[in-house]
């Protein structure tokens, strides 16, 4: 009974989401019954993904739980102190002046981030997807970031961004005095967003590429024939055909920009001030660096709810804006 | 096009671009002109495009301060074992979510897609302990079992699902009348048609773990069991100073090879991930 | 040990899973078996590491009880957070070195043995040998002694004589014979440096405008302190203090003697004219190019003479399973004997050994003359840089608020005001 309740929902669940059209829905339910007819289906089913659930609860959800029950005491590991205290450290959270600042840098940079990775991964992906013999060499100077190491990564880019640096230097061959990047609000932010896109925005510059190349040729050349300009063709074929993979890059940036802060402790420290401490950097820092692993833990529960109410909305709102091909 | 018609245009086109790759590719030159630098230099300000005294000796620091070729084995079979693993687990799961109707199918879904939400600096404390009374502390086996079974992998897991998805019903249905059964059907008739979405996933596991550092810093307490990235940062010298160029040197040699792979299969990766393609 | 095995059957119970539970039974006492003890280090120095293991092995030979002794080399940027990880784990190393910064933390919580008992008992240790001021820092609130501090390596200041030749100034040496060897006119010759060639003046190396810590090496000189003896009141912004940021805020931005914020000139690539580091960081004159150096202790300030150390210390820790086998340990790898051994690396806490000799073998760059002149007395009469329980987030309440400092119309004694309401909470504790 459970079983056919259940089955039921995944059909309508599965039409609902993909968008197919009513017929579909009733293919779906002929397959169904041919299927049952084969019992060990379920069995395989179960099998293949047992790995992968198993994993999952050993290394992620027996971890939170683990978390949710820290984050009810009081954990200093230098002392070898465990105490139950309660809500003290969800108390402490809503009294922590800090919080606030932290979570407002956190969506500064979060925004930014996915803003400047996927407009520029798409701009690089829409220049590069043609075919010569120089564009694989683009292609791979664009991807190298990628793979190069952060250490160096980061050291480089202090260079440039100093006040007497390389980026200062280019702008007053201009005539412009440039500000001193890394110790004022607003540039710091802006400087650490941009050492971030640059690192990894190669990497959905091809997840884009391979999507642009998905794209019928015929359809965009008959849209130019009707007369519509390249932008108009961008913007009315091309895009709602990508959506789906601009839907998995935004997923997958926004849940990755929210876990930086290597290049974030080694560019500033979280600083001036407490300006560019993300929440993933505070968290770190009150549960390795302070000793207080208790509300470490708090920390990550607020980080992981923030992350799954981002990751929900996006997945209701796909509907919307996702076109899917049949 | 119309800018191959025109070559002005071109030209404009190729040095717009140029322009453009210059914060992508300079800090990679720097960092292998660096490598052939005395550590005097590397600091020198503004930075030397060309070493002035170019030397190989970080190279050869960089094999006599640590065991680095063993450290680059580690390295290479833990990502090469790991992206084989997860190209076979993610693609048996992405099917049986996308394809295979089961009951409670969707609950496990979301289950499995909390771990694409949970950064791995949130669940380190609580993962290490388990290892710790696993007594796998100091073994390679948590970066191995967490990379191929916990948090990293889900992604592919869902980039193998979101192909599926998209497989025409009738080719499983030509099957069954076959006489194939569903694991047969996976392995025959999805697994070839599912070479690119393995190809994209391949890559992003390999470069996943290859670049893993918090993960080996916890668990790893022995040189000979360190991995590349963690081996990078421990060239120091007898009073605890940073050899930077050993450490350029070794980042070059860590980074280098992934950059010729990529070379070499960025078309068939490109072209191969089109061709079937991520639909969503 | 025994706490972190409650804490974790009781959260293995509460996740009930099997797979926490299949290790639980792990935990055998085992008196007579041999034990295997680890340290972590953070250094990954080839050499030093081969010193460590022949002390470790000639100590095996005559110790049937222990097995082995391995060092762990952790990363030395995080090696603290490493360190807490794997105590939080339930995988304490045995022994540990730690910094001077963490010394109160792991001094005061009582993560640490005391090892007094084990060292007096050690035959010919001659325990009143460590000099007094080199042990205040790791010795707890019963007087006990924490941690062994086996390495106290002295600030001093390098000069780039030959920067200094071509902006037309006066050498470290005519500077000192003139009886001018003080701040002011560091800073006054830095500033001519900086007109003249472009380079830096004077670096407070590893500042970087964000490990305020080592401006300890300035304002000493005006004998100021960044709180009171008992750790309890904050005097950031004591006269004294105000006086020293005002002169390090003026050579910032007026003088223009020591490099701005977000301004990087590294002393051994010829940078700057003068640094203050520690001595250890002799070993990079080697590399740097610079021909005619000199080294020299710090220069005066308005409060007269000062010397700074920086310290680091091994202990024993209690949460291990082997505290007291790891205690005598200790006790041996920093007998006089190895002591002296390892003063090739890190200056030694024993008055006996502290003589130019024995440091000589240390710092091929450096004479004993330099040595006896100017190391000797840093090491003897040196304070520690400052530190206190919390350090970690002092230093980052500190570094956030005293960024208002570093701009161009900073209100200096405001800022230490600011500096001062930031911390008072975090001392109070």
């Amino acid at each position: 009974m459970t079983d056919t309740l259940e089955r039921e929902t995944v059909t309508t669940g599965r039409s609902g989401r993909s968008g197919r059209a009513a017929d579909r829905s009733a293919a779906r339910v002929t397959r169904r019954r041919r299927r049952s007819l084969s019992g060990n289906d379920n069995l395989v089913g179960y099998l293949f993904v047992a790995p992968q659930v198993l994993g999952i609860v050993a290394f992620v959800l027996l971890p939170l739980v683990l978390i949710v029950y820290y984050s009810f005491h009081e954990w200093n590991v230098l002392a070898n102190t465990f105490r139950f205290v309660g809500t003290e450290n969800v108390e402490r959270l809503f009294s922590d002046p800090k919080v606030a600042p932290v979570l407002g840098a956190t969506g500064i940079f979060s925004v930014g981030l996915v803003i400047g990775n996927l407009s520029i991964a798409l701009l690089l992906a829409v220049l590069l997807n043609r075919k010569a013999r120089a564009i694989t060499l683009f292609r791979t100077l664009f991807f190298s970031p990628v793979v190069v190491s952060l250490v160096a990564w980061t050291i480089v880019w202090g260079f440039l961004l100093q006040d007497d640096g390389g980026i200062n230097g280019l702008l007053q061959l201009v005539g412009v005095e440039g500000p001193n990047w890394l110790r004022e609000g607003p540039t710091a932010m802006l400087s650490v967003i941009v050492v971030q896109v640059f690192k990894n925005v190669g990497l959905n510059m091809i997840l884009f590429l391979s999507a642009l190349q998905g794209v019928p040729k015929e359809i965009t050349e008959a849209a130019a024939i009707d007369g519509a300009g390249p932008f108009r063709t961008f913007g009315r074929i091309t895009l709602p055909l990508i959506s789906p993979m601009i839907l998995l890059t935004t997923i997958i940036t926004i849940v990755g920009s929210l876990q930086v802060f290597a290049q974030i402790a080694v560019l500033t420290q979280g600083g001036p001030g407490i300006s560019t401490t993300v929440l993933v950097y505070y968290l770190f820092q009150q549960a390795f660096e302070f000793h207080r692993f208790g509300y470490g833990s708090t920390l990550a529960l607020v980080l992981f709810v923030i992350v799954l109410i981002l990751t929900v909305v996006q997945w209701q709102l796909r509907k919307r804006w996702v076109h899917y091909e049949n | 096009m119309k800018t191959r018609r025109r070559p002005a245009l071109r030209a404009l086109f190729y040095v717009g671009l140029s322009l453009l790759a210059i914060p992508f590719v300079f800090p990679t030159w720097w960092m292998i002109t660096s490598s052939f630098k005395p550590i005097g230099e590397i600091f020198a300000f503004p930075p030397t495009l060309w070493p002035q005294h170019p030397t190989i000796q970080p190279y050869v620091d960089a094999f006599t301060e640590q065991p680095f070729l063993l450290q680059y084995w580690n390295s290479m079979y833990i990502a090469v074992v790991v992206t084989a693993a997860t190209m076979l687990f993610s693609a048996m799961a992405g099917y049986a979510f996308a394809r295979i109707r089961f009951p409670g199918v969707n609950a496990l879904f979301l289950v499995v897609l909390v771990g694409l939400l949970v950064p791995s600096e949130v669940t380190i404390v609580p993962l290490f302990q388990i290892f710790n009374q696993l007594g796998l502390v100091n073994t390679h086996w948590p970066l191995l079992l967490v990379t191929t079974f916990g948090a990293p992998s889900v992604l592919a897991t869902f980039i193998m699902r979101q192909y599926f998805v998209t497989l025409p019903v009738e080719l499983e249905e030509a099957a069954r009348l076959d006489g194939l059964g569903r694991a047969a059907i996976w392995w025959r008739i999805a697994m070839p048609l599912a070479k690119a979405s393995l190809g994209a996933v391949a890559i992003f596991t390999f470069l996943h773990t290859w670049n893993l550092y918090l993960e080996p810093t916890v668990y790893l307490q022995s040189p000979e069991l360190f991995t590349l990235p963690q081996a990078l940062t421990r060239y120091t010298d007898a009073y605890g100073g940073q050899m930077w160029n050993v450490q350029l040197a070794a980042a070059t040699m860590t980074a280098v090879p992934v950059l010729v792979v990529f070379v070499l299969a960025q078309r068939q990766f490109v072209e191969g991930l089109a061709q079937t393609g991520l639909k969503g | 040990m025994r706490m972190s095995a409650m804490k974790l059957s009781a959260t293995a119970a509460l996740a009930v899973s099997a797979l926490v539970l299949s290790g639980c039974a792990a935990g055998a006492s085992d008196d007579d078996t041999p034990v295997s003890l680890r340290m972590t280090v953070w250094t990954s120095n080839e050499d030093q590491l081969a010193l460590f293991d022949e002390i470790a092995d000639a100590y095996i030979a005559d110790h049937p009880e222990v097995k082995s002794i391995t060092f762990d080399p952790l990363d030395f940027e995080s090696y603290t957070t490493t360190l807490t990880t794997q105590l939080a784990g339930g995988n304490p190393p045995d022994m540990a070195w730690v910094l001077e910064n963490a010394a109160p933390d792991f001094v005061s919580s009582g993560a640490l043995v005391p090892l007094d008992e084990t060292l007096e008992a050690t035959k010919g240790y001659d325990l009143d040998d460590l000099s007094p001021s080199a042990t205040e820092l790791w010795t707890d609130g019963d007087g006990q002694l924490a941690a062994y501090p086996f390495s106290t390596s002295p600030f001093v200041v390098f000069a780039n004589d030959d920067l200094l030749a071509a902006a037309g100034q006066p050498t470290a040496a005519q500077l000192q014979a003139d009886g001018r060897w003080n701040w002011e006119s560091i800073s006054e010759v830095g500033s001519a440096v900086n007109a003249t060639t472009g380079k830096a003046g004077f670096v407070v190396r590893d500042f970087d405008y964000t490990q305020w810590d080592y401006l300890s090496t300035v304002w000493g000189g005006w004998g100021a302190e960044p709180w009171s003896k008992d750790g309890a009141t904050c005097t950031m912004d004591s006269p004294e203090m105000v006086d020293a940021f005002t002169f390090l805020h003026d050579a910032a931005f007026t003088a223009k003697s020591m490099p701005g914020p977000g301004t990087a000139a590294d002393f051994f690539a010829g940078e700057a004219a003068f640094t203050v580091t520690q001595i250890s960081r002799a070993s990079l004159l080697g590399e740097s190019g610079i021909q005619n150096w000199e080294l020299a202790p710090l220069p005066e300030g308005p409060d007269g003479d000062y010397s700074i150390v920086g310290q680091a210390g091994v202990g024993a820790l209690a949460q291990a399973e082997h505290p007291e086998q790891s205690a005598e340990f200790i006790a041996y790898f920093t007998n006089p004997e190895n002591s002296a051994k390892l003063a090739q690396y890190f200056p030694p806490a024993r008055t006996s050994q502290l003589d130019a000799a024995t440091l000589s073998a240390a710092n091929p760059v450096l004479t004993e003359e330099q040595l006896g002149d100017i190391v000797v007395p840093a090491i003897e009469n040196g304070e520690v840089r400052p530190s206190h329980t919390g350090s970690a987030e002092i230093q980052q309440e500190v570094r956030s608020a005293l960024d208002a400092l570093w701009v161009a119309d900073a209100d200096v004694e405001g800022t230490l005001g600011d500096v001062c309401a930031a911390i008072d909470p975090l001392l109070e504790q």
